[in-house]
């Protein structure tokens, strides 16, 4: 008779387990793993954006006023998030990253939120004139005449195309801006206001953050930041 | 001696009973693949049981929707005591995604007490074991403090 398996059978039997032997062998995540959230409070510039975008609605914040200015406390709950890493792809100062760590176990569920607290300082006010020349005289004539009237305004006001500002706050450049409205659509404080007709690009001082997305979307680059 | 013995024997063995609540199958299938060959939880003595009479440990997926609560209620009450109830993913810690939808009853501490929350969408295989075995741990000491 002839017995074919034996020999394997019998291999078999003194050969390791094919499974992950995972509590003995500690296993890493993969290198692009969405697990447990790091947030830096250091980098954050409390622009708003991740709460925006995330779908589980699992980011909030708290605002408490002292001194030093507005304490802010952003809390992730791990509990309510997809990390979709939404959050942390739409951060445009990288404060928050996603990491390998994939034990989020918990018995409580404060145990399960991820929190960071850091002081925002006021805005410094600044006696800078923020361009007021092109906007001014764009707004003062008619808008029958803008498609005439409007270059040849604007042209003598601002030669030079302007500087930028010293608090690393958002200047726009009238020669290149097209009043396109994407940067207020994009703005995540709410702080830009676009008017096509009149042609005119307001910037509320106090509630720009200074993050940069205005400059990133604008598609003539005529944000100087 | 028998006493002792089978104290420590069921603490090496208890037996899931999963639930299904509203689940888009994500931790349903990260359930079986613990289970399966590839990770094999049963080399741990974690057994998926048929039915909840027979089971110590309850693991709940899923956001409870409206038409699972009053089933979900049900079969938790049938698991007999001592029992531990595991969520698995987000959705019963919070309702996830579908929190505030009409048809969403959730969280699941809002009507039964749970014992270990495995974050994640969906958890590791591995992070299920590790709440497994906290579940476990959980589990022993409830039935030394029963008696």
């Amino acid at each position: 008779m002839d017995f074919p398996f034996v020999k394997e059978a019998i291999s078999q039997l003194f050969s390791k387990p094919s499974c992950a032997m995972y509590p003995a062998v500690e296993s890493i995540a993969a290198p692009r793993y969405r697990g447990r959230i790091a947030f830096d409070p250091t980098k954050c510039i409390n622009c708003g954006m991740c709460e925006r975008v995330c779908c589980g609605g699992a980011i909030t914040h708290t605002v408490e006023k002292t001194e030093e200015g507005d304490k802010i406390t952003r809390s992730f709950d791990l509990g309510c998030c997809t990390f979709c890493a939404h959050c942390m792809d739409f951060c445009s100062t990288k404060a928050i990253q996603l990491t390998q760590d994939y034990h989020m176990i918990a018995t409580k569920e404060e145990d399960l939120i991820v929190s960071g607290t850091f002081i925002k300082k006021p805005p410094v006010k600044k006696a800078v004139p923020p361009k007021p020349a092109a906007p001014a005289a764009a707004a003062a004539a008619p808008v029958g005449a803008a498609g005439p009237g409007g270059p040849q305004a604007e042209a003598p006001a601002p030669a030079a195309a302007p500087k930028p500002r010293e608090d690393g706050k958002p200047v726009q450049d009238p020669n290149k801006c097209v009043y396109c409205t994407i940067c207020a659509k994009k703005c995540p404080a709410g702080a830009l206001t676009v008017d096509r007709a009149a042609k005119t690009w307001t910037l509320d001082e106090d509630a720009c953050v200074a993050c940069g997305t205005c400059a990133g979307v604008c598609p003539k680059k005529a944000i100087i930041m | 001696m028998f006493k002792k013995l089978i104290e420590e024997s069921t603490g090496k063995s208890p037996w899931l009973f999963h639930i299904n609540a509203g689940s888009c199958n994500g931790c349903d299938i990260e359930l079986v693949s613990v289970l399966t060959p590839r990770y094999d939880a049963e080399r741990l003595g974690f057994k998926l049981a048929g039915s909840p009479r027979h089971a110590d440990i309850v693991v709940v997926t899923g956001p409870i929707t409206a038409q699972s609560l009053p089933r979900v209620l049900r079969s938790i009450e049938q698991v007999p005591e001592p029992r531990c109830i595991v969520t698995m993913g987000s959705c019963p810690q919070s309702g996830n995604v579908f929190r505030g939808s009409y048809s969403i009853c959730g969280p699941l501490s809002k009507y039964v007490h749970v014992d270990v929350d495995v974050a994640g969408c969906t958890p590791k295989p591995e992070a299920v074991i590790d709440g497994l075995a906290l579940a476990t741990k959980i589990l022993q000491e409830k039935r030394r403090a029963m008696k």
